[in-house]
């Protein structure tokens, strides 16, 4: 029988990030993971820490206890989500008063979580569920010869203490998947450098500064591409590319990809229903160089 | 029937100002088996204890009960005048009346009663104590230094001048220790092994000196006075009698320049027929076993170079390993430290790039042995950095690695910068970036003044993470006293990592029953007042085994545990303190309890052929057991009693009170 999770959006994804999704949704399933799509799925809770943490948990759970009614794991493939719904496991598991407090709101919609649900992201899915081999199996066309740095980005490393699905200083597990589909992981010193986006806000500038500041570096290293896996990243290095460039007086091309976008290149699918379409980064450069 | 007298301390007004003392005499006076009570202000004084030996004398007196302070305070000071007076000292029995009486009551009436109990209790506890005698242990007047590094050598050194036997354990080729890898020592820059060399020299010398290098202690038993070591000689390959060092095999050796030297912490090469380094004392070759092609692969090439270059014929590939055994009366552990892998703290890089380097790689390349003869050059290139950065604490501090202090991080890689300046010039930039510059000792501080003058950037914070570019360092720090974020970007990093306990410390305390602290090194006995003494008798330890420190303290600490030694080794016989546990070999079932719960290690199995029966149980090893009682209470069939402490002492106080 085929392992099921539930797949939650967040918001990027469903509304401007289509091709992330597009991605997971042709790779995931032939790994053998069925995505179940559930409904009542609201914010992810993150975007209003700063201002309210308590209804930031109360929407974290909400989600949560709407995939637990269903007996459902949670598949999360944004990084920020993941990172929401992480620390409400966390409290959870260690303030009973808290759980206490928000179930009581829960049941207002007849919902309660009981903190047994396992949330993934993107990367442990296919790096610790599915497994190397698997993925391995599944290679059709070997990215051979394309060297490829990956992005992690903050929300999947920190903080390590409420269990992050990476490690925080040395992250090595995209690395490992690029190899099994052939790829060649480079190593970058800029390696867990911001992408900027946290900044984007208030000081667009400065946001620009850091994501340019990394692309440049990569570009200037004859690394041939990014992965990464957060639709904020892909938001600063790939659509806002040009943008960086400007900012930082550069003439950048690095293609950026999803991870799921350049497995399901290795996988043989076409780049349309990875959605490679989608990507403003020269994604062309790295097709070009892999069909050379 | 005995008799017993009661002397009453008021402890000027600390006692008497709660509890009625003349009462409380006039009622030990009554007491049964009480011929005499007498009350004085002071009875620890001169006079008090005139008193005390007087009415032992005048009512001949065979048991003696203070009413006094806690035992702790004065037990040993009343026991000698007790004996002075002519009674047995283990026939005293202290009863605190001020501690657990005037001190903890303020109702003088209500103390004076329970007084009464305390003192009566003490009466019949010593109308049932039994005169001892301490037991006599022979001593073995030499000694087993364990560590050939500048701790092992003071310790070996001053014991041998002293007159006694020193049998030195070195597991290494060479003595020496991490002071032979430094080129200069803080803060006076002598030159590491020019002081060192002559001690090395006198130690391979001195008649008094048994020197065991390339050695391993497999095997400690006994206790204080009597300890018999099993010594495993590992093969050298080379006999030291015939080697006059002469280097022939290093320079014959196929592998020669093949294999990572240890001594130039990987920067240098040497051969599988070697010498650690040029002054090594014993000043013999050896052979390493682990690469030599001949001892590894059973061939090496068509002949053995190395014994075809040797005119003395010293190479002998037949040597097997030896067991030694060494009877001794001491031993001084000074087994040293091992520094952390910077690799540990991922975003410093340490294996990211050859030019992040440790601060000890730094001492090899700045010594003139070293493997770059003195120069400083970057090992990516062998070019001269145009800019060094220094980073302190590597580990050190830090809540996730070492939470202790190195003490010589800050005042190494002060030296460091002294001697780079004066090698590199004014036009090489030097950074250093500390947590706090701890320059605590004697000329420290006006050293780090001098430093503070040749153009160093100091920045305070810990730099959260080095690059290896392509052609540099970046260095990204928050710099805690401008509040701002600089990248340093230099061409050589110099970490100073942590001291750690060596890695294979647990292993070599259970062999040694000796304790460890929280932090994996050894446990001094007391950290202000017995500093290198060790919860087992006999046993003392000397310099970075027991906790980071420099040189200076390292040989102070060395002479203290020596002197500490001789003042056992001096001694014919010891005195063991009698009131420790014994075993009644008949009711012992020798199901082991004991062993699990005893701390020293003070209780061994044995077994005794009884008629035509082998009988098994549990036997006390005096010289180590220091009567904490936790066998006593441990022990399922009541076998095990304490002298002085003896049920049948015991329950009689307990009788009295309730």
């Amino acid at each position: 029988m085929k392992k099921k999770y539930a797949i939650f959006p967040g918001c990027l994804m469903p509304t401007e990030q289509y091709a992330y999704e597009l991605s997971i949704r042709e790779i995931i399933p032939l790994l053998g993971i069925e995505i179940v799509d559930l409904e009542g799925f609201s914010c992810c809770g993150e975007p209003m820490k700063s201002v309210n943490q308590f209804l930031t948990l109360y929407l974290s759970a909400r989600n949560l206890a709407i995939a637990e009614k269903d007996n459902l794991d949670v598949f999360v493939p944004c990084a920020m989500c993941h990172l929401a719904l992480s620390e409400c496991q966390h409290v959870f598991e260690n303030n009973p008063e808290m759980k206490k407090r928000i179930n009581g709101l829960l049941a207002a919609e007849n919902l309660t979580y009981t903190n047994k649900r396992q949330i993934v992201h993107t990367v442990d899915l296919l790096h610790d569920h599915i497994g190397l081999e698997t993925i391995q199996q599944h290679v059709k066309k070997p990215l051979k010869g394309l060297k490829i740095t990956a992005h992690y980005g903050c929300h999947l490393i920190r903080p390590s203490e409420i269990g992050r699905p990476v490690d925080s200083e040395n992250p090595q597990k995209i690395e490992a998947i690029l190899t099994a589909i052939g790829a060649e992981p480079t190593t970058c010193p800029q390696k867990l450098d911001c992408c900027g986006a946290p900044l984007l806000t208030n000081l667009p500038e400065s946001a620009l500064t850091k994501t340019g500041q990394k692309l440049q570096a990569i570009q200037e290293q004859g690394i041939h591409g990014m992965v990464d896996v957060c639709p904020w990243c892909h938001k600063m290095f790939d659509n806002r590319q040009t943008k960086a460039g400007e900012t930082v007086a550069a003439k950048l091309a690095v293609p950026v990809l999803y991870l799921p976008q350049l497995i399901g290149l290795a996988f043989g699918l076409s780049p349309d229903a990875l959605g490679l379409d989608l990507n403003l980064s020269p994604v062309e450069k790295l097709q070009q160089k892999e069909e050379a | 029937m005995h008799r017993i007298g009661v002397f009453v301390c008021h402890c000027g007004i600390n006692i008497a100002q709660n509890v009625d003392v003349t009462a409380l005499t006039e009622y030990a006076s009554q007491l049964n088996g009480v011929v005499v009570a007498k009350e004085y202000k002071y009875m620890c004084s001169d006079v008090g204890a005139t008193l005390i030996k007087d009415t032992i004398k005048q009512f001949n007196l065979d048991g003696v009960v203070i009413a006094s302070c806690s035992p702790r305070m004065h037990e040993h000071t009343f026991r000698r005048v007790a004996n002075d007076g002519g009674v047995n000292p283990y026939q005293v029995e202290i009863s605190n009346i001020r501690e657990q009486c005037s001190w903890a009551h303020t109702n003088r009436e209500q103390a004076t009663e329970k007084a009464k109990y305390l003192v009566r209790s003490a009466v019949s506890k010593a109308l049932s104590l039994e005169p001892l005698k301490p037991s006599k242990l022979k001593v073995i007047p030499e000694a087993l230094v364990i560590g050939g590094g500048i701790a092992g050598i003071q310790a070996s050194l001053d014991l041998a001048d002293d007159g006694f036997k020193v049998h030195l354990v070195e597991r290494d080729p060479s003595i020496g220790g991490h002071m032979a890898q430094l080129d200069k020592t803080f803060p006076t820059l002598d030159c590491s092994s020019c002081i060192l060399t002559p001690k090395m020299m006198e130690v391979a010398n001195h008649e008094n000196i048994e020197l065991l290098s390339y050695s391993d202690v497999v095997g400690v038993e006994g206790s204080i006075g009597n300890y018999t070591v099993k010594i495993k000689k590992k093969p050298r390959y080379i006999d030291v009698d015939k080697c006059t060092g002469c280097g022939d095999c290093a320079s014959a050796c196929r592998l020669k320049d093949r294999i990572v030297s240890e001594f130039n912490q990987g920067m240098g090469k040497r051969g599988a027929a070697y010498m650690p380094f040029p002054q090594s004392v014993p000043l013999k070759y050896v052979i390493d076993d682990k690469k030599c092609l001949f001892l590894t692969k059973g061939k090496c090439g068509d002949e053995l170079l190395c014994k075809k270059a040797c005119t003395q014929g010293a190479i002998n590939f037949d040597q097997k390993e030896e067991l030694v055994e060494r009877k001794v009366g001491a031993i001084i552990v000074a087994t040293g430290y091992d520094l952390l892998n910077p690799t540990a703290i991922y975003e410093y890089g340490y294996d990211q790039s050859p030019d992040i380097i440790t601060t000890l790689e730094m001492e090899r390349l700045i010594s003139s042995s070293g493997p770059t003869k003195g120069e400083i050059l970057r090992p990516s290139n062998q070019q001269k950095p145009k800019s060094v950065t220094f980073i302190l604490c590597v580990g050190s501090r830090d809540e996730t690695q070492c939470t202790w202090c190195c003490r010589i991080g800050c005042m190494s890689a002060l030296k460091q910068v002294y001697l780079l300046r004066e090698k590199l010039g004014d036009d090489v930039e030097i950074n250093l970036c500390y947590n706090d510059l701890r320059s605590y000792g004697k000329g420290y501080e006006e050293f780090y003044r001098k430093v503070r003058g040749m153009q160093t950037n100091m920045f305070r914070g810990r730099p959260s993470e080095i690059r290896a570019m392509k052609e540099n360092l970046k260095i990204d720090i928050f710099d805690t006293t401008t509040s701002k974020l600089f990248e340093i970007t230099t061409e050589l990093v110099v970490l100073a990592p942590a001291m750690i306990p060596r890695v294979d410390t647990t292993e070599f305390a259970r062999l040694l029953r000796l304790t460890l602290s929280g932090d994996g090194f050894f446990l001094e006995a007391h950290p202000k007042l017995r500093p290198v003494d060790t919860f087992a008798n006999g046993i003392f330890i000397a310099g970075c085994c027991q906790a980071p420190k420099d040189i200076q303290d390292t040989v102070s600490q060395a002479s203290g545990a020596a002197s500490r030694a001789a003042t056992i080794l001096s001694q014919e016989e010891l005195e063991i303190d009698p009131l420790i546990a014994m075993v009644d070999e008949d009711t012992c079932s020798g199901c082991r309890i004991c062993l699990e719960v005893c701390p020293f290690n003070a209780i061994e199995q044995v077994q005794v052929i009884k008629g035509n029966k082998t009988v098994t149980h549990a036997k006390i090893i005096e010289g180590l057991c220091q009567g904490c009682g936790a066998c006593v209470s441990a022990c399922p069939s009541g076998a095990i009693q304490q002298r002085g402490f003896k049920d049948s002492q015991l329950l009689p106080m307990i009788d009295e009170i309730t």
